[in-house]
Formats: structure tokens, sequence, C-alpha cells
């Protein structure tokens, strides 16, 4: 029981707070803010679940990127509001802070196989979100074009 | 709809977006649907617009009248999504509605009134930002208090960085600076265990979410000029961060 609290519920509570909080910075109206705090909790969701699966760590955040991005453009066109609102909220919860505070370190104490290591791990991350945010909206670009529907 | 009038419309709100936080595209892609409701998508009679988040040039022809061009310079953007939307709405409205000039300047100065969260609003939401990530990354309760206060204290020197209108390179190494020396004196006075969790927390309100997925967004659009200078954008602020906190930890540990 211990674990899944630890392990599922805090993080999620973690990135729903988070999230909410982040939009007041971006300056998102709290009715907003509540759905894109969602889709940051949505993130953490599908991040753990595919990560005690054993799925490699980039997949990982491939594959959370491509989900809050889903939910982003369907929720953003059925409340005609820019993608941008809840996509740049929803994937604050992915951003790499341990690997970058890491690679830091690693540079600070001279280590340059361990600094290489670590730049390349984080750099690979931040390829993976970008390339999950990156299919979805390329897909989704086309189905707006071919269906025409002006958003 | 004389060009001029035109020419007003699309340049302030382009304007707007670019120094809301919208994409690049969203802005060119704007413009040019307002134009075309107004009847500005021939051959004879049409708008050409070139963007980048740090310029804007729109250029209107209309007919045998020589063209008209104004050039927008874009000197400080900010993150304002909630008058993104509204503008988004507003150019919406135009395309569907085609009002007139007045009642446009109207919606404008509307949206340029809306109201921002307060001051200490901001400071709560970055408080909230520190502690919840750095207990998210694994951090005590302890480290999640400390990165509340250091995140507030962010939030204070950023605001007094913002009025020399700094380079965002120099401005995310003062913070990170900043936090990065805190943090060691606090570990060093043993009221934490550590200040990686402290660091990592706080320095999350630097982080350059908006700007990257701008920088992707606009790559997708096929606006490489822009997906560049957005890249570049917050590969300096990231930079920029390591830099600072590297720093100030090195120069403490050496002591």
């Amino acid at each position: 029981m211990d674990i899944v609290v630890n392990e599922i519920i805090m993080p999620c509570v973690y990135s729903l707070i988070a999230s909410i909080a982040f939009g007041v910075q971006f300056n998102i109206r709290l009715r907003h803010m509540i759905t894109a705090g969602i889709g940051g909790t949505i993130t953490q969701l599908i991040f753990i679940a595919f990560q005690a699966n054993g799925m490699g760590e980039m997949l990982c955040y491939f594959f959370s990127a491509a989900a809050v991005s889903v939910y982003s453009e369907l929720m953003a066109r059925r409340l005609r509001v820019p993608v941008n609102m809840y996509l740049v909220v929803g994937i604050i919860p992915l951003v790499p802070g341990g690997y970058m505070y890491n690679t830091m370190i690693t540079l600070i104490s001279g280590d340059v196989d361990m600094f290489g290591h670590q730049l390349a791990e984080t750099f690979g991350i931040a390829g993976s979100i970008a390339m999950g945010v990156f299919a979805v909206s390329a897909i989704m670009r086309l189905i707006r074009i071919v269906t025409k529907k002006a958003i | 709809m004389t060009a001029k009038e035109l020419l007003w419309i699309t340049s302030t709100i382009g304007r707007m977006f670019t120094e809301y936080g919208a994409e690049i595209y969203r802005v060119e892609d704007s413009i040019y649907r307002i134009a075309a409701a107004y009847g500005f998508d021939r051959d004879d009679k049409r708008v050409e617009v070139f963007s980048i988040p740090s310029s804007l040039i729109i250029t209107v022809n209309d007919g045998d009248e020589p063209p008209l061009t104004q050039t927008i310079r874009i000197a400080n953007r900010g993150t304002n999504l909630d008058r993104v939307d509204k503008l988004n709405n507003l150019s919406r409205y135009i395309c569907s509605e085609k009002p007139g000039t007045e009642v446009i300047r109207r919606h404008i100065e509307e949206i340029s009134k809306r109201k921002v969260y307060s001051r200490w609003v901001c400071i709560v939401s970055y408080a909230v930002v520190g502690a919840t990530f750095s207990l998210f990354f694994g951090g005590k309760a302890m480290d999640a208090a400390f990165a509340g206060l250091i995140s507030m204290l962010i939030f204070c020197v950023s605001e007094l960085v913002d009025r020399v209108k700094p380079s965002v390179f120099f401005k995310s190494v003062i913070c990170s600076m900043l936090t990065a020396s805190i943090a060691v004196i606090v570990s060093r006075t043993g009221l934490t265990d550590g200040f990686d969790k402290m660091i990592i927390g706080a320095s999350m309100n630097l982080v350059p979410g908006i700007i990257f997925t701008n920088c992707m967004r606009d790559f997708i659009a096929g606006d490489f000029l822009a997906g560049l200078y957005t890249l570049i954008e917050a590969l300096l602020i990231a930079v920029g961060m390591a830099v600072g906190a590297a720093s100030a930890i090195a120069l403490f540990t050496m002591t």
C-alpha cells in the first residue's frame, strides 16, 4: 500500500499541483487551469505506467509526451482555445530536472566521461519529448487540413 | 476597409500575439485570415507577412496604389496565454463577422486591459512550484520548504533584474546562481541533508517550458527561422542555468 501511495499517487498529486501553479505564471484563467492540470497528471500517470512495465526511459518520455499532446489537442478543439494553453502546462512534469542537475554536477566534478554520458541522456530525453509532441502535432495538423476545420 | 486600416489592425494584432508568447505560425496565419476576410487575398490586392519572434513585417498591396509596409520590432516578450486565447477569439470573430475598424479597436483595447494575476499570487505560485517539484524529485519536507522560500526570492530578484532589460542568458545565470548559493548555505547549517533537491525544485521556475514548446510547434508548422530563434533562446537559458548553479556550487564547495 505504501508503495502505491509513494510511487503512484504522490507524484500525480505533485504534478497536478505544480501544473496548476505553473498555469498562474502563464496567466491562464482558473477555468482552463484545472483542465491543464489534469493534463499534467495524465502525463505523469502514463509515464509511471510505462516505466513500471520496464519500458526504456526514452520511450517512456516519448509516449507520455505524445499522450499529453493528444489530450491537449482534443481538449483545445473542444473548448476552442489555443493548443499551447494545455500543452505547455502538460509537459512541465516531464522536464528532466534531475538529469539536468546531474549533468551540471558531473561538469563541476570534472568527470568528463560521466559528463558526456549525462549530457547525452539529457539531450536524448529532451529530444524524445520533442519527438512525441512532433509526431502527434504533425498528424493532427494533417487531420485538420484534410477535414478543413479551422482552429 | 482601406489598406491603411487593415495594416493597423493586422500589425497591432500580430504584435500583441508575439508579445504574449504565441507561436509564430499563429501570428502569420491570423494575419492572412484577417486579410482574406476583407478581400485582401487576390493577386493584385493582398497582404504579405514576414515574422520572427523579434520582429514583424507586414506589407499591404491595394491594387493600383503603392504598397504600404510596416516593420515592428518586438523588444520584450512575455507569456500571457489568456490574452493569446482572447486574441485568437477576436481574429476568429473578425473572420466571421467582418466588423469595422472602430469595433476591432475597442476589442483590442479590452484585451490589452485584461487582468493579470497580482504579484502576490505569482509569488505564491513560484513557491508552490519550487516546493512541489523538490518533493517530486524525492526531496523531504524541509527541502520543499526551503525550495519554496528560494523560489519566492527568485521571483523578487527576477522582477528586479527585469528592470535593466538583461539578456535571457544573464538573467538565468543570476537567478540560478542565487538559487544554488542559498541552497548550499542552507545545507551547511544542517537543516537539510543535501542541496540538490532544493536546487532542482527551485530551478524549475526558470525552465524555458513555453519557449521550448513554441519552438517545436513552429518547426512542425514549417517556420524554421522562428523555430531556430526560439530553440537557441531555450538552449541559452538552459546553459545559463547550468553555468550559474555550477559556478555557485564550485565556489562554495571549494572553500
